[in-house]
């Protein structure tokens, strides 16, 4: 095989969250770019927000560059969103690269629903990690970690 | 709250094919060579363009059936090893799935062995992962055919 190191692992993770904040509020922090720039980003003392386009409609693309202040490597997530039922689904692919690499493509699912005055998130993501740059669990904890900053975000 | 819904699903195909590994990937690669197995003959894609970023868009119809609409973002491509690459289908203007496809190729003693993994976003009740299996199973089927002619 001309390049032996190539692989892609396919693997899945989901993440159940409650927001006190309605299913609009909750849906206007990824469909507004304002909103969404508060927490869509990576760790606030260490990151440089580069570039942030996004144009939130079927079809629309997205486009996020920044990097960590300790290795100055960009890493860029470019997203297409391909389905959007306001304040209840958004469904997006997206690709990563850091560097020169591409190191993962993924599809992703928000499905919100109303929870007493609060709303329940479901996010699902399928990803194909390739030539071994990241992995499920790593992409897992790091959207957490933007969840967190999202439910901070709602507060404000 | 309403009738939107989501059901997740995945397969994963193997098929061998007794054929080089540049030609099996050039049939997905060369909208020539792909049009002889996928899809419209009639219709061919109004967009083609394979590289990462690029999108393919076609439309078709089943005899006295529905108008079919498939587009593709290709996402990642390493030429004679993989394509991946996110799609969504419309039926009658009603979007039914978003997926996200693999295709790996490797070459074997023989010819190329391929796996293709599909995760489906089946939305609102209009499709299910079994029928898609069996459409994705009848492509490669078509595929296998073509590459045994050409």
């Amino acid at each position: 095989m001309s390049a032996p190191n190539r692989n892609v692992t396919h693997a899945m993770f989901a993440i159940q969250r409650t927001f006190p904040q309605s299913p609009a509020r909750v849906f206007r922090a990824f469909a507004d770019p304002k909103a969404k720039a508060k927490w869509f980003h990576g760790p606030a003392e260490e990151w440089s927000q580069e570039t942030s386009e996004m144009d939130f409609r079927i079809g629309g693309r997205e486009r996020s560059v920044g990097q960590l202040h300790s290795d100055a490597i960009p890493h860029v997530f470019n997203a297409i969103y391909q389905d959007i039922v306001a304040d209840q689904r958004i469904v997006f692919s997206y690709d990563m690269e850091i560097g020169a690499q591409r190191i993962s493509v993924s599809l992703t699912t928000i499905e919100l629903s109303p929870e007493g005055e609060g709303t329940r998130m479901l996010f699902t993501e399928q990803g194909a990690y390739l030539d071994g740059y990241d992995d499920a669990g790593a992409r897992e904890r790091g959207t957490r970690g933007l969840l967190d900053q999202l439910a901070r975000s709602l507060m404000d | 709250m309403s009738d939107h819904s989501v059901a997740h699903g995945t397969f994963v195909i193997d098929r061998e094919f007794a054929h080089p590994v540049g030609k099996v990937f050039a049939a997905w690669s060369d909208p020539k060579r792909k049009s002889k197995w996928f899809g419209d003959p009639n219709n061919p894609p109004k967009v083609f363009e394979f590289k990462p970023g690029g999108r393919e868009s076609s439309s078709g119809q089943i005899p006295n059936g529905p108008m079919f609409e498939f587009d593709v973002t290709y996402q990642d491509i390493v030429p004679d090893n993989r394509i991946v690459y996110s799609y969504d289908m419309h039926m009658d203007g009603r979007k039914i799935s978003v997926s996200l496809a693999a295709i790996e190729f490797a070459p074997t003693k023989t010819g190329t062995k391929i796996r293709m993994t599909e995760y489906g976003l089946f939305l609102d009740g209009l499709d299910n992962m079994e029928q898609r299996k069996a459409g994705t199973l009848s492509l490669i089927g078509a595929l296998g055919a073509y590459l045994d002619k050409a």
